[in-house]
C-alpha cells in the first residue's frame, strides 16, 4: 500500500530533517508509528498524504508515485484515497454531524454529491452509533462521538488508506478502545489500510506491526 | 349579398356613429373655447336687464331667483350656489344687497361689485339700529340703501361696470359691448333726463313712499320723501295707519309711491285723508310683462301725474 | 460554487452575532448616502414642483422663506399678517388674479387654508366626494386629511383654538364637511379647506348670535343708544354655523382691513407679471412680492451646501466602517487558521477556500444589501411625510 525510498525531506525553519530509507505498509495492515514529540511522525503522515513533498526519495501509495503528482493531482488523490483523523477530531462548529461528515464532498470537485453518498453517510453514521446525531452540532456531542463522526467524514469517500493522528490522544480509555475498534473494523469492512501515530503504548498490542520513529531522525 | 360585405343601411349607421362619436367631443369642448357664450350670474333683475343688453348674443345671463320673492330678501339654496360658483361672472349689486353672498363661497375672480366705484355714495339707511360687542367694539355695518339702480346715472354706470367686466372676459369683443353699453346709457340717461324735468315743477313737495327703497331715486331727483312699511298687498292695520298720521303732522303728504299696486282698501283709506297713490315699481324682479326699461318709463308716466 | 454559497451561509448563520453586526454596519453605511440622496430628491421635487407653479406671493415684508412655506406648505410659522386691502390692491391693478390665504389655525393637527373658490381652480383640485365649500362653515378635506381623521361628508371637524389658554380669543368653530378633494400628491392633501369668512368666524372677526335689539335679558346689553346696542361679553356667540343661525352671522368693521397671510397673485401674462412686481419695489412698501421658485432655489442651494458637508463626513464614517470591516474579516480568517488547515488537509485547493471566504462576503453583503433595500423602500414611501416633517413643519 504504501512504499518509501531513500526519502529525505527538512523544514526551512527550525532545522529538522527526516530521512527515511526504506518504510513500507502492506495493503490491509494496521500500523501504529510511535515516536517522541517532534520526532516527526505528523511530518511523515504529510508527506504521504502529498500534502508536503520530499527533497528526495519516492513516496508510493497504492501505486501512485504521490510526490511526483503536482498540487491539484495530490489534493485529488488525497480527498479520493486517504481519509484523516486528526487527534483534535477538526469538526467545523458551524456546520451539522451529517454536513461535517459530507464536508469533503462539498470542498472537492473530485467527490461527487448525490443522493447515493446522503445515503451512506447516514448509514455510516448509524454504524458508528450517532445515526441520532447527524442534526446535531459538534458542541452537543461527547468526545467519542465527535471522533466518531470525524471516522465517518475520514470513511465516507471509501479511501484506501487512514491516515490517523493521534485519534485517541483526547479520549478517556473507554472511547479509546471504542475508537480503535471501530477504526480496525472499517480496516476490515472496508478493505482499507490504517497507519496511526500514536502515543498510547497500551494500545499498541492491538496493531499488526509498530514502527518506532526514533530510527528514522537524522 | 356577400358575406363579410356591410349593407348599406348598415353603412349608413356606422358613418351615423362615427359623426356623433366625432362631433361629441368637440361639443363638449366648444362650450369651454373663449368664444363662446359667457355664462353670467346675477342677484336681481336690474343686473340681468343691463347684462343682457350689454352682452347681447354674447352672453347668457341667470336669475336664479323665484318670481315671487323680493330677491334683497331671497336666500339660494346649495345647488344655486354651486351653480353661481360655475358661472363665468357673477354680477352684484354692492352696497350690501344680497347679504346671502356674505355667507357663502364665491370665487372672487369672478365677482364683479357694479356700485364699487361709487361706493363712496352709498346711503347710509337712517333709523336702522347697529349693535357692537363691549364697549369700544365696531359696529356691524349691514345698513346701507342698496337700490342703488333707481337713481339712473348710478345704474349706468353699475351698467358700465358691467361692459368692463364683459371685456376683460372676451377682450375681441370689446367694441361690441361698447356699442351696446351706449346704447343702454342713452336709454338710462333719457330716463335721468325726463325725470329730472317732470319733477322740476314741484320738486320739494312732500311725498310718501310705501317701503325705503327710493332713497337714491329721492336723493338723485331732489325728492322730499318720507318712508312708511306698507305692503301694497295687505290690508292696513291700525299701528300702520297710526304711524302715517303721525308723519302727516309734519310732512303733508298729497302722494303715496307704491312698490307694486295696492289693495282698493288701502287706495281709498288713503284717499279719505287727501292721498292719492301711484306705483312706481323698483323692478327688483323680472316683471310680468315687459322689461325694466318699458317698466321705468311706464313709472315715469305715473309719477308724471304727481307732479301736474 | 453553491457548495461553497452552502458552507458559507451555515458559517454565516452560525454567527448571528459577528453577522448581525456585519450586515448593520454595512446596510447603515449604503442606506444614510442613499436616503439622504432620496430626501433631497424628494425635497427637490416637492417644494420646487410647488413653487414652480405658484406664480407670485404677496405678503408682509419680512422673511421671504417663512411667508412661501406658509403659502405653498401651509407650514406652521404664520407669517406677519396682512390685510384683504393687499387683495384690493391686486385687483385694482388689473394685471394679475389674486387669490387671499388665511393659513394660521388648524384642526387635529392639519392645517385650516381660508381661501376663495378660485384656489381649487388655480390649484386644479377637484371634489373627489360630495361637493364643493358653498356655505359659511362649510370645509373641504384634502384627500389624506379625510383617510387620516375617517372624515367624509356630511361629517363634522372642530378647529383647534391656538393655545390652551386662549379662553377670550380663538374659540372651536364646528365645522360641516362638504367634500373630500380627489388625491392630487402635493401639500393640499393635508389641509382643510374653508372660505376665507369662515377663517375669520373662526378668528371670531365674524359671528352670529340673537338679534340684540330683541334680547330680554339685561346682562346681556352693555348700552342701548337709539342708533346702537352694545352687547356684553355675555351673549352667547353660535359656536356652529347651521341653516337656522346663518343668517345671524355677520362681520364687524371694514372687510376690506380684514387680515390674511398672503395673496398668490396670477398674473395675466408675463409682462403684468413683470410689472406687478415693480409695483413692489419702493422702500417705503411694507408688502414684498416674491416669487416662490427664486425663493425655494435658494432654500435648497442652502440644503445642498448642507448635504455636501454631510456628504464628507459619511464618506469618512464610510472609510471607517469599511476598515472595521476588513479588520473584522481579517481577524476571522486568522481565527479560523485552524479550520482552513483542515480543510487544505482534507484536499481543499487554495482557490477554493478563496471561493468559501468570498461566498461569506458575498452573503453578508447581499443580506446588507437586502436590509438596506428594505429600508430605502420605506424612506421612499414616506420620503413626502418624511420631508414635510424636516423641512415645513
Amino acid at each position: 500500500m504504501i512504499n518509501i525510498r531513500q526519502l529525505e525531506f527538512h523544514y526551512q525553519i527550525g532545522g529538522f530533517r527526516l530521512s527515511i530509507p526504506e518504510f513500507s505498509v502492506e495493503r490491509g495492515e494496521r500500523l501504529a508509528v510511535i515516536g517522541p514529540s517532534g520526532s516527526g511522525k505528523t511530518t511523515l503522515l504529510n508527506l504521504i498524504a502529498g500534502i508536503i513533498i520530499p527533497e528526495r526519495g519516492t513516496i508510493g501509495v497504492n501505486n501512485v508515485k504521490v510526490g511526483e503528482l503536482n498540487d491539484a493531482g495530490r489534493r485529488d488523490f488525497r480527498i479520493t484515497h486517504i481519509g484523516f483523523v486528526f487527534q483534535d477530531f477538526e469538526l467545523l462548529d458551524y456546520l451539522s454531524i451529517l454536513d461535517n461528515i459530507l464536508h469533503p464532498y462539498r470542498i472537492s470537485g473530485a467527490l461527487t454529491l448525490n443522493k447515493k453518498v446522503h445515503a451512506h453517510a447516514a448509514a455510516l453514521a448509524q454504524e458508528m452509533g450517532i445515526g441520532d446525531k447527524l442534526t446535531r452540532r459538534p458542541n452537543d456531542l461527547s468526545q467519542g462521538e465527535k471522533q466518531r463522526a470525524a471516522i465517518c467524514r475520514a470513511l465516507l469517500p471509501q479511501p484506501k488508506l487512514i491516515l490517523a493522528d493521534e485519534a485517541t490522544g483526547n479520549l478517556d480509555p473507554d472511547n479509546k478502545t471504542l475508537i480503535l475498534d471501530l477504526l480496525f473494523r472499517a480496516v476490515e469492512d472496508y478493505n482499507t489500510t490504517l497507519l496511526t501515530v500514536t502515543h498510547d503504548h497500551e494500545l499498541l498490542k492491538r496493531f499488526d506491526r509498530v514502527v518506532d520513529f526514533k530510527d528514522f531522525r537524522l | 349579398m356577400e358575406r363579410g360585405k356591410m349593407g348599406p343601411k348598415r353603412q349608413l349607421w356606422v358613418l351615423y356613429i362615427a359623426i356623433v362619436l366625432g362631433i361629441l367631443p368637440c361639443s363638449s369642448h366648444a362650450g369651454a373655447k373663449v368664444t363662446g357664450k359667457l355664462s353670467v350670474y346675477v342677484v336681481n333683475y336690474p343686473l340681468k336687464y343691463f347684462a343682457e343688453r350689454v352682452g347681447g348674443e354674447h352672453v347668457r345671463v341667470v336669475f336664479p331667483g323665484p318670481a315671487d320673492e323680493d330677491p334683497a330678501d331671497w336666500v339660494p339654496d346649495i345647488k344655486v350656489i354651486a351653480d353661481y360658483q360655475k358661472a363665468d361672472l357673477i354680477l352684484l349689486n354692492g352696497a350690501g344687497y344680497a347679504r346671502w353672498v356674505n355667507r357663502v363661497s364665491l370665487p372672487r375672480s369672478k365677482m364683479v361689485n357694479t356700485s364699487a366705484k361709487f361706493k363712496d355714495q352709498y346711503i347710509r339707511t337712517k333709523g336702522a339700529v347697529t349693535h357692537s360687542h363691549g364697549s369700544g367694539g365696531e359696529h356691524a355695518h349691514e345698513d346701507a340703501a342698496f337700490t342703488t339702480w333707481m337713481d339712473f346715472n348710478l345704474a349706468a354706470k353699475q351698467a358700465r361696470a358691467i361692459a368692463v367686466a364683459y371685456g376683460r372676459k372676451r377682450s375681441t369683443l370689446k367694441n361690441t359691448f361698447e356699442k351696446k353699453i351706449i346704447e343702454l346709457e342713452k336709454d338710462l340717461f333719457a330716463l335721468d333726463r325726463n325725470i329730472k324735468v317732470l319733477v322740476s315743477n314741484n320738486q320739494s313737495q312732500p311725498l310718501i313712499a310705501s317701503h325705503p327703497v327710493y332713497d337714491y331715486f329721492a336723493r338723485r331727483y331732489g325728492l322730499n320723501i318720507k318712508n312708511v312699511h306698507w305692503e301694497p298687498d295687505q290690508v292696513l292695520t291700525d299701528q300702520l295707519w297710526m304711524e302715517l298720521q303721525k308723519i302727516l303732522k309734519t310732512h303733508a303728504a298729497k302722494w303715496m309711491i307704491w312698490e307694486g299696486d295696492p289693495i282698493q282698501e288701502s287706495i281709498a283709506k288713503l284717499k279719505s285723508v287727501g292721498i292719492n297713490s301711484l306705483v312706481f315699481n323698483p323692478c327688483a324682479n323680472v316683471p310680468q310683462k315687459g322689461d325694466f326699461l318699458s317698466v321705468m318709463q311706464k313709472n315715469v308716466k305715473n309719477l308724471a301725474v304727481a307732479f301736474e | 460554487m453553491l457548495d461553497s454559497l452552502y458552507i458559507a451561509w451555515k458559517y454565516i448563520s452560525f454567527n448571528k452575532l459577528k453577522t448581525t453586526t456585519l450586515v448593520a454596519c454595512i446596510a447603515l453605511i449604503s442606506f444614510l448616502p442613499m436616503a439622504l440622496q432620496l430626501l433631497l430628491d424628494e425635497s427637490e421635487r416637492q417644494l420646487m414642483s410647488r413653487a414652480a407653479v405658484t406664480p407670485l406671493v404677496i405678503g408682509a415684508k419680512g422673511s421671504s422663506l417663512d411667508l412661501v412655506m406658509n403659502t405653498l406648505y401651509f407650514g406652521d410659522e404664520v407669517p406677519e399678517l396682512i390685510s384683504m386691502a393687499s387683495v384690493e390692491r391686486v385687483e385694482n391693478m388689473d394685471l394679475a388674479m389674486p387669490i387671499p390665504l388665511y393659513v394660521r389655525f388648524g384642526t387635529r393637527g392639519n392645517p385650516i387654508v381660508g381661501t376663495t373658490p378660485d384656489y381649487f381652480e388655480f390649484r386644479g383640485l377637484i371634489v373627489a366626494a360630495g361637493r364643493q365649500m358653498a356655505l359659511l362653515g362649510d370645509c373641504v378635506l384634502g384627500a389624506k386629511v379625510a383617510e387620516i381623521l375617517d372624515l367624509k361628508p356630511g361629517d363634522s371637524l372642530v378647529s383647534s383654538p391656538e393655545n390652551l389658554f386662549d379662553l377670550a380669543g380663538i374659540y372651536p368653530l364646528k365645522m360641516k364637511v362638504a367634500g373630500v378633494l380627489a388625491k392630487s400628491h402635493t401639500t393640499d392633501d393635508l389641509a382643510v379647506f374653508v372660505d376665507i369668512k369662515t377663517a375669520w368666524v373662526i378668528q371670531g372677526l365674524g359671528h352670529g348670535h340673537q338679534d340684540v335689539t330683541r334680547l330680554k335679558d339685561p346682562t346681556l346689553i352693555y348700552k342701548s343708544s337709539e342708533s346702537n346696542v352694545a352687547a356684553t361679553a355675555k351673549l352667547y356667540h353660535y359656536t356652529e354655523i347651521t341653516k337656522d343661525n346663518i343668517d345671524t352671522f355677520h362681520f364687524h368693521g371694514n372687510l376690506g382691513q380684514y387680515p390674511i397671510t398672503a395673496v398668490i397673485a396670477v398674473p395675466y401674462d408675463e409682462k403684468s407679471g413683470t410689472i406687478l412686481r415693480g409695483r413692489y419695489l419702493s422702500k417705503q412698501e411694507t408688502r414684498q412680492i416674491v416669487k416662490p421658485r427664486e425663493v425655494i432655489d435658494g432654500l435648497l442651494q442652502d440644503i445642498f451646501r448642507i448635504k455636501n458637508v454631510l456628504d464628507a463626513v459619511i464618506s469618512v464614517v464610510a472609510l471607517a466602517t469599511a476598515l472595521a470591516i476588513i479588520l473584522v474579516f481579517a481577524l476571522s480568517l486568522r481565527l479560523r487558521q485552524r479550520e482552513i488547515q483542515t480543510i487544505f488537509k482534507l484536499g481543499c485547493s487554495r482557490l477554493t477556500i478563496v471561493r468559501l471566504l468570498l461566498s461569506e462576503i458575498f452573503i453578508t453583503v447581499l443580506i446588507s444589501g437586502v436590509f438596506c433595500g428594505a429600508m430605502i423602500f420605506t424612506v421612499n414611501q414616506y420620503a413626502n411625510e418624511i420631508v414635510r416633517m424636516l423641512f415645513i413643519r
